[in-house]
């Protein structure tokens, strides 16, 4: 997973350009008649076996998308684990660091008073905001890296165009080919994904055909 | 998963005839006689030497005593929570937990002899001159320490025995009411166990220093024990494993399971130590800062002083393990999982050994007894637990969620 | 109970379901979205409106207070910390119990917390808000409040980071922060699938703006759940430091009754006690005006109610604790102070402490009683009252007696005490009612994952038992994929 670009660059279909951070899809793309294959699977079974037969198949830029984490399935799709723990570690010990340092700061040099005959660097008081800065730096780390890692938000996508998408937050458990991976073809790939059992496979455009320059809404 | 279901054979599950695991209640016994002879010599030196005896005696019998005793307590939370990733780990707990009994024989004739060398409270000079000590006679007498001693015995001993022996019994019979019951009996097994702990905590730790108290030390006590607990645990486990007792029974998802025990049950102890010395610290008052005081006095670096212990506690309890047990991969690589497990124990032994110490020695000292006894309790304590191993499978072989725990998987 | 189904006694073998009811992911989608959805019951209205009367009395009783001082409270010399304290530390108890549901039970893989967890950490979010009122209205001066917080100003002063109050500003409002966070990332899944079902187009963008493009891919699923899984582990030590916090504003002083080095475990666990009281009693309201009896399943009620159980002996081995080292102490004041709790002015409050906390749930021992939807709904409310009493007898028998028996009073509420605990009910329930009106109440999401058809290796075998070399007919017992937690 790379970090999301700071440079915008303008999405390859014309959706609204909601999104915060955008779609990381090749230059050359514009030349795609398709954003891809999607396929449903009827049970998470089925999904798992045809996430392991895709990643076996030797396709790259794929995605399987569910309404809830199946478990398991980053082994099935060979997904490396994620980066994120060592955001969160950083940032939790920044945020401790940043805590203990201001309290010391304050009370060695800023503003100096002696309170109940302790000494001015009482470092055990200063224990419970280290400890809660620290927890601070490690929780936003947690959500902001996630939300970094995954480009939210990213209010528009392609696969919104797909009138059966929208089952995928109730029940439909997708794979979906993208078509600037290597090994992508209309045909062979599609017929791929139905012979691995899909209940339904189709293309979907990278451009909306009714699309007017602002009719499509990703949300 | 392409490939077919691993195959477990239970009834392989037992001590290989011929492995160093049958040679170790007799090879283990005889070193538990040797020193404790040898320190019974030592003792005999000076009256200086007996009383240093007593509180080594106590130090390595409390150290022991906490493995017993916090597996018992493992035993007890899995069988009320009715978990099921722990059930192959399970008997061995078991058999820890029954080294209590053996443990006892261990701790009451010697405390016994050493009363007046460990227990202030116990000089009826002393009692006469003070009046918080007269205050607190209804509690700190002898009489009543016995009674309460043989209380505690009783009840752990009770309880770990009748946890194994159903376990064992349902090996044979594969009786699944067997586990209702014990589920059953757990919760009250653990108010029991609760209300005991504490009051020994108070009686053989606290007490010694008679003007002190702090109502937090039965949550610190228990917090030690269940982390050594789980340090040894993890421990016997890998040494299993490495014997070749345990392929295909024992995967790195337990491990990882006991690794994050041990680290969550760390911080917990950091979490009770640091709140039991910033309150005492923080609110400054003569008759408690008193029982810190003569743990911190001194300077940082000179090893004489207990200072540079009680730091070497706060680093070597919580900082180290803290951030080594963190990564999820050391919890799933065995050697390193052994490091930390190992480091643990030895830390635990050092909490013990800061909590006891101080009543005998001002400045911090080592004694040759100190290793000893260790040595001598440690030998008794090892040749019970591979008496118990030897007798029986070492996982509860037919417990209706072994299954369940052989196929764990972590999220 | 009419039950379609009990899943409260677990087989030995294998697991009971945690959801009744033959739910099926899309069938469990409309159970949970239906609600949000349909127009809005009269039911809904005959909470929502006198919560709202409540929090009216709320703001006229901040009012009032901020025109006049805190004269109008019963404060008096001694007790100079009276309800505002006493409701302070009681709703972030209350908040307790949902990062416990949400972080611990996540940790300790007990699956049943999914059909909960989402509605208990709102109820966190909406105590901690409630708690953070008190300490912000109760300076007196309110108009410096910013004081409390390190704020470079032209006066070039600082707070004293060494005093225990201004730790529980932080530690309650970063608590809010990361509680408020936690809740969202576990929502954001089901924002989407009401995005995805919404027929107006405010409804699409309001939910769709809050879901952020949300498409469950697994790529992003698989920081998702790290990310979950890391709160979570944030979260859990961070519960337990904020009612150690807010335990050390009594446990730092010198007084007796208040300083004693059980006070942050103990508190924590009344925390957890009082706040799974509370969810108890909103799961046993919102179940039945949901009609979700089959996802709140009995199961989930006879958990909570053995948690009730587990913290009410902690409660009650701290009672036990405290007074016995107060007699073994030897100190006179100690003695003196806890001798005074239970036979002193405020022993009225002191004995429907303990009756409410530690003798009502000594009933969850009995099965019959923890599967009694009447006996568990009167018995949360009487452990939030008792809950609440323990405060108030921390708060007020400790001050009441002083050091100088000359200052020595007795502390009575007035109206406006009263009117402002009213009062911080109505915000709680009115935010507890908009919530449980606009979003889903229960993590569908998660919820789906223990259906039995969410596991990818349903049925399969993976661990084979045998006894005796490898005969496999001897005793073969099958592993079921992905059992469910306890």
């Amino acid at each position: 997973m790379r970090l999301p670009r700071l440079r915008p660059r303008r999405p390859v279909g014309e959706g609204p350009d909601m999104g915060l951070m955008q779609l990381d899809v090749p230059e050359a793309s514009g030349g795609y008649s398709h954003y891809g294959v999607l396929a449903r699977f009827r049970t998470a079974k089925e999904l798992y076996r045809a996430c392991e037969a895709v990643r076996d198949a030797g396709y790259s830029k794929w995605d399987a998308l569910t309404p809830f984490p199946v478990h398991g399935l980053e082994k099935a799709m060979g997904l490396k684990p994620s980066k994120l723990p060592f955001v969160v570690l950083a940032t939790g010990l920044g945020g401790a660091g940043l805590g203990f340092g201001l309290q010391s700061w304050v009370h060695i040099m800023a503003y100096p008073l002696v309170i109940s005959g302790k000494p001015l660097f009482t470092w055990p008081a200063f224990v419970p905001v280290t400890f809660e800065l620290g927890v601070l730096g490690a929780a936003l780390g947690a959500v902001l890296g996630m939300f970094a890692f995954n480009k939210l938000p990213t209010y528009h996508h392609p696969l919104f165009r797909s009138p059966n998408f929208a089952r995928v937050t109730d029940d439909g458990l997708f794979i979906a080919i993208e078509a600037w991976d290597p090994k992508y073809d209309d045909q062979d790939t599609a017929e791929f994904l139905s012979g691995l059992g899909a209940a339904e496979v189709e293309h979907v455009p990278i451009e909306d055909p009714a699309d007017d320059g602002d009719g499509a809404e990703g949300a | 998963m392409a490939h077919g279901p691993r195959i477990v054979d239970l009834d392989r599950l037992v001590i290989r005839p011929g492995s160093g695991w049958e040679r170790l209640p007799p090879v283990a016994g005889a070193v538990g006689v040797v020193f404790t002879a040898l320190s019974i010599v030592l003792a005999r030196g000076s009256g200086e030497s007996t009383k240093q005896f007593f509180h080594s005696w106590l130090v390595a019998v409390v150290f022991f005593l906490c493995i017993g005793l916090g597996c018992l307590f493992f035993v007890l939370i899995h069988h009320a929570t009715k978990a099921g990733w722990g059930v192959v780990v399970r008997r061995l707990a078991e058999n820890l937990a029954c080294t209590v009994p053996v443990l006892a024989v261990l701790f009451i004739p010697v405390v016994a002899l050493g009363m007046y060398d460990l227990f202030h409270w116990t000089h009826a000079d002393a009692v006469a001159h003070d009046r918080l000590l007269r205050v607190k006679e209804p509690w700190l007498n002898e009489t009543g320490f016995w009674i309460r001693t043989g209380i505690y015995f009783v009840v752990w001993s009770g309880l770990a025995l009748y946890f194994r022996n159903a376990s064992r019994r349902q090996d044979d019979s594969g009786d699944e009411t067997l586990s209702h019951r014990m589920a059953r009996f757990s919760p009250v097994a653990v108010a029991l166990f609760a209300v005991t702990l504490t009051f020994a905590g108070f009686d053989w730790l606290m007490s010694l220093e008679p003007h002190w108290y702090s109502t937090m030390f039965g949550v610190y006590f228990f917090a030690g024990t269940v982390v050594s607990a789980f340090a040894a645990l993890t421990v016997l486990t890998l040494a299993f494993e490495r014997s070749g007792h345990f392929r295909g029974v024992i995967t790195g998802e337990h491990f990882h399971d006991l690794g994050k025990l041990l680290f969550a049950f760390t911080v917990f102890w950091a979490y009770i130590a640091f709140s039991q010395f910033f309150l005492i610290w923080y609110a400054n008052i003569p008759e408690e800062t008193n029982w810190f005081l003569s743990r911190l006095h001194g300077t940082d670096l000179n090893p004489a002083d207990w200072r540079p212990a009680t730091m070497l506690l706060a680093i070597g309890h919580f900082a180290v393990p803290f951030f080594f047990l963190m990564p999820r991969t050391i919890k799933r690589n065995r050697t390193l999982l052994l490091v930390g497990a190992l480091w643990m124990l030895a830390m635990h032994l050092w909490d013990v050994f800061w909590l006891v110490m101080p009543n005998l020695h001002r400045e911090m000292t080592f004694s040759l007894l100190d290793l000893t006894c260790l040595l001598g309790v440690g030998g008794v304590f090892l040749a019970t637990a591979g008496w118990l191993l030897n007798r029986g499978s070492l996982v509860p072989s037919r417990d209706p969620r072994l299954v369940e725990s052989l196929a764990f998987e972590n999220i | 109970m009419a039950q379609s189904q009990d899943n409260t006694h677990e087989p030995v073998a294998g697991r009971a379901p945690l959801i009744v009811g033959g739910y099926d992911f899309r069938s469990l989608t409309e159970a949970v979205a239906e609600p949000v959805e349909r127009k809005t019951p009269i039911g809904w209205w005959l909470f929502f409106l006198p919560s709202l009367a409540m929090l009216g009395l709320f703001g006229v009783s901040i009012g009032w207070l901020f025109w006049e001082g805190t004269g109008i409270w019963g404060l008096n010399n001694p007790v100079n910390w009276g309800f505002a304290i006493v409701n302070f530390v009681f709703w972030v108890g209350i908040g307790h119990a949902g990062t416990l549901i949400s972080a611990i039970l996540f940790l300790f893989r007990q699956k049943w917390r999914t059909s909960i967890n989402r509605a208990a950490e709102a109820m966190t979010i909406f105590a901690v808000m409630c708690a953070l009122v008190f300490p912000g209205i109760h300076v007196g001066r309110v108009w410096v409040a910013y004081w409390m917080f390190p704020l470079p100003n032209q006066m070039d002063m600082w707070p004293n980071f060494r005093s225990p109050l201004i730790w529980d500003v932080f530690a309650v409002s970063i608590y809010g922060t990361v509680s408020l966070m936690f809740w969202y990332v576990g929502l954001i899944p089901d924002l989407a699938t009401i995005r995805d079902r919404a027929k107006t187009r405010i409804k699409q963008i309001a939910y769709g703006v809050f879901a952020l493009g949300w498409r469950g891919s697994h790529r992003n699923w698989l920081h998702y759940e790290r990310a979950y899984l890391m709160l979570a582990g944030l979260a859990t030590p961070l519960v337990l430091s904020v009612h150690s916090v807010v335990s050390m504003d009594f446990a730092t002083a010198q007084l007796p009754g208040w300083h004693t080095t059980i006070f942050p475990p103990y508190f924590v666990a009344g925390a957890i006690f009082s706040g799974f009281a509370m969810v108890m009693t909103l799961m046993l309201i919102c179940r039945v005006v949901f009609k979700m009896e089959d996802i709140i399943t009995m199961r989930h009620l006879e958990n909570m109610a053995k948690i009730m159980l587990l913290t009410g002996c902690m409660v009650g081995y701290a009672y036990g604790i405290e007074m016995f080292i107060a007699w073994y102490s030897g100190n006179p004041y100690e003695q003196f102070a806890f001798a005074n709790r239970a036979l002193g002015p405020y022993a009225w409050a002191y004995w429907i402490m303990v009756s409410c906390n530690v003798i009502t749930p000594q009933l969850f021992w009995f099965k019959k009683m923890r599967n009694h939807i009447g006996w568990l709904f009167i018995s949360s409310i009487l452990i939030n009252i008792g809950m609440w009493f323990e405060r108030f007898v921390i708060v007020t028998s400790s001050l009441h007696r002083d050091f100088l028996p000359a200052n020595w009073d007795y502390y009575q509420a007035t109206f406006w005490d009263f009117a402002s605990l009213i009062g911080s009910f109505g915000l709680f329930f009115t935010m507890f009612c908009l919530f449980a009106r606009f979003l889903p109440l229960v993590a569908t999401a998660e919820v789906k994952t223990v259906l039995p058809e969410a596991d990818p290796h349903q049925g399969e075998e993976l661990v084979r038992v045998v006894r005796g070399g490898g005969d496999a007919a001897a005793a073969p017992q099958a592993a079921p994929a992905g059992g469910g937690g306890a």
